[in-house]
């Protein structure tokens, strides 16, 4: 009875074994390829329970997502041989398990070895035939589309397929940035400058526009001054020549003998006299 | 599949309860069972009538073990989806259901897996700079800041990308790290759109034309990806240009300044001297009118004086004559000097020191001349002058 149920228990552990032996799982990211004694029998699975012959099968499973590889940056030359670094990524995954399985011997690291030049090769050929400003702008996405195309025709060789190639940075050397650096310093104080002398332009038109209403308004004032002096001229001498006009030889008398007085104000002025003239009438006589 | 329904008639009342009931005692578990299953073991083996009482003790224990690590075994198939996440449950790793949140029971390991995926938690990456932890300030990453724009210049972006997860089973089956991925993508993305853009639309008017188109590109790389994440905001937090040139763009910036300055300055200027202008023409002609004035009522005056005195000269013109001559005559010659020479009688040279006289004139208080002590008559004043007039008549 003990034999029995020990059999029973050995004989569950057996089964368990089996299956653990027997039986394999494919994840949904995953893919699957199986051997028969070193020779790949099967290479399409589905995720799922898969069942194998113990010890004559072999299963090696990869990973079946899109993968991302960061290609290191480097150095091109455009049509203008001009450097520009460039920085990029694939996105690739496995197509073809058996290919992919032959030709890199199963492992991830010669694949992305054998992607990176691929790559490499066909951006030095994109770029070779561009201007820097088509790479950088212009073409960008049709140089992407390009590589992804040529990429994938080689990588097909190797069982895996290029879903994408884009490109991240595009750099330019260092001794090239600093003089992009100067051209846009360049170009900014052009437009400070302009900036300066097109505020230098305004403020003279204004200024200058001020003066003019200034010296007009001051010439204008000026002309009517005068023709306000010049009728008070008239006036004055309208009026003079009407009150005047009645006795000319008073008017004489009496404006030099005004002017007499006007002129010897002085204290320092001194009348040689000849005591023949009017004022002196008396004065010898009386003394005869 | 409910968590009961592989269980099995025995099993399933008792803990049908006792699952919604928050976690279950394993010991009390445990015990009752062994009380129940053993009793029912037994009871059959005895029924059975079999049996010595070591070996149906030991059948009783192998079968209380295998029932444990049974009902352990199921038990480790539960599993609770928390709100905002999504369950995925393989079996034998291929895709079977998604699981909502809440409660969920699984065939146990090795059959089924679940994967818990958070789809609502935003996650986020940024470029161009890393924010500080714990309220450090942000570092700028120039390596991933700078980049060329369309009129090859090169512009600083910092940009940060909030995304989530839109469909769980992407997001697990379809990339590998698709955090990475989208990083890339975002930098890719970004780099395109600016390349394409020239530097005065990203520093100024486009940035939110650049902050949506990359937003659109980038969703439009994960989608052909298949990658299962959604882009739900893209945030320019900079775009400056590089420091190496921020000197000539801040200068460049304060030009701008200058030329509004320089603007109000000129009309400062000539607010001030119009004005100033239009006070002065006013003078001038209020002068003018002031001058105007003044003349017609002088003339005026005048001519009225003028017009009277007239009026009396005609009644008595002989003595009025007179009288005028004498009495300005007298006023002049009161303030002046005078030299009388009677030059017709004589035919002599007369000497007259007019030098001297004026200097006499001019200094009164100091004369000390010769003739002036000779000629000393007791007559005073500025008269004095008219001493020596005396001499040449008497020297005569």
């Amino acid at each position: 009875m003990a034999n029995t149920r020990a059999f029973i228990v050995m004989l569950g552990l057996l089964l368990v074994a089996l299956a653990g032996f027997s039986l394999f799982t494919v994840a949904e990211w995953e893919k699957a390829i199986m051997f028969r004694l070193g020779e790949i029998r099967e290479a399409d699975f589905k995720p799922g329970l898969h069942v194998k012959i113990p010890f004559i099968n072999n299963v090696r499973k990869f990973d079946g997502r899109l993968l991302t590889q960061d290609v290191e940056p480097e150095r091109f030359l455009t049509v203008e041989k001009k450097n520009v670094i460039v920085d990029s990524f694939v996105m690739w995954r496995i197509a073809d398990v058996k290919r992919y399985y032959k030709a890199v011997a199963g492992d991830e690291r010669n694949a992305r070895l054998r992607i990176e030049q691929v790559i490499k090769d066909g951006m030095r050929g994109e770029f070779s035939k561009r201007t820097i400003n088509e790479v950088v702008s212009g073409e960008r996405d049709v140089i992407m589309e390009e590589l992804t195309k040529a990429a994938n025709r080689q990588a097909q060789q190797i069982g895996i397929e290029i879903a994408d190639v884009r490109i991240k940075r595009i750099d330019l050397p260092a001794e090239v940035s600093n003089s992009v650096y100067r051209r846009m310093q360049a170009e900014r104080s052009r437009v400070a400058k302009e900036f300066r002398s097109r505020g230098f332009e305004e403020s003279e038109k204004i200024r200058a526009n001020a003066d003019r209403q200034r010296q007009v308004l001051i010439a204008e004032a000026y002309r009517e001054a005068e023709q306000i002096r010049g009728e008070g001229d008239a006036k004055a001498a309208e009026i003079y020549a009407n009150a005047y006009g009645k006795n000319q030889e008073f008017y004489a008398f009496t404006r030099s003998l005004k002017a007499y007085q006007e002129a010897f104000q002085g204290g320092s002025d001194v009348l040689l006299l000849e005591p023949d003239s009017e004022f002196f009438d008396y004065f010898d006589r009386a003394r005869d | 599949m409910a968590w009961n329904e592989p269980g099995g008639g025995n099993n399933k009342d008792p803990w049908g309860g006792r699952g919604d009931q928050g976690p279950p005692d394993l010991d009390e578990v445990v015990r009752k069972m062994q009380d129940k299953l053993g009793g029912l073991f037994g009871g059959r083996k005895r029924g059975g009538g079999g049996g010595g009482g070591a070996g149906k003790a030991g059948f009783a224990g192998f079968g209380v073990v295998a029932i444990i690590v049974l009902v352990v075994w199921l038990f480790s198939g539960i599993y609770i989806v928390d709100a905002g996440k999504r369950g995925v449950v393989l079996r034998f790793g291929a895709f079977t259901e998604a699981t909502m949140p809440g409660p969920h029971w699984h065939i146990p390991y090795p059959v089924e897996q679940v994967e818990i995926v958070d789809v609502e938690q935003r996650r986020f990456i940024e470029i161009g700079y890393r924010s500080g932890s714990g309220g450090q300030s942000a570092v700028t990453v120039p390596r991933e800041a700078l980049m060329l724009t369309q009129d090859e210049t090169i512009v600083n972006i910092q940009l940060a990308v909030q995304y989530q997860v839109e469909d769980p089973r992407l997001y697990l089956f379809n990339v590998r790290d698709p955090d990475a991925v989208l990083k890339q993508s975002a930098e890719s993305a970004l780099r395109e759109v600016i390349g394409k853009s020239k530097m005065d639309f990203v520093l100024q008017e486009g940035r939110a034309e650049v902050v949506a188109r990359t937003k659109s590109l980038m969703q439009d790389i994960l989608n052909s990806y298949e990658s299962g994440l959604l882009v739900s905001d893209v945030n320019l937090q900079d775009a400056q240009p590089p420091e190496e040139v921020q000197g000539a763009f801040s200068d460049a910036i304060k030009a701008r300044e200058d030329r509004v300055r320089l603007k109000n300055e000129a009309e400062a200027y000539a607010n001030d001297v119009i004005p100033k202008a239009r006070g002065t023409a006013a003078r001038q002609v209020q002068e003018a009118e002031g001058y105007r004035e003044s003349l017609v009522a002088k003339a005026e005056g005048e001519a009225s004086r003028f017009t009277q005195l007239l009026g009396e000269y005609e009644k008595a013109p002989e003595v009025t004559r007179k009288r005028l001559y004498l009495e300005t005559m007298e006023s002049v010659m009161s303030r002046t000097g005078k030299v009388v020479v009677d030059s017709e009688s004589t035919g002599n040279l007369m000497y007259l020191p007019l030098d001297e006289l004026f200097k006499r004139r001019v200094q009164p208080p100091s004369f000390s001349s010769p003739d002036e002590s000779e000629a000393s008559s007791g007559e005073s004043g500025n008269d004095e002058a008219l001493r020596p007039s005396r001499r040449p008549r008497e020297a005569r």
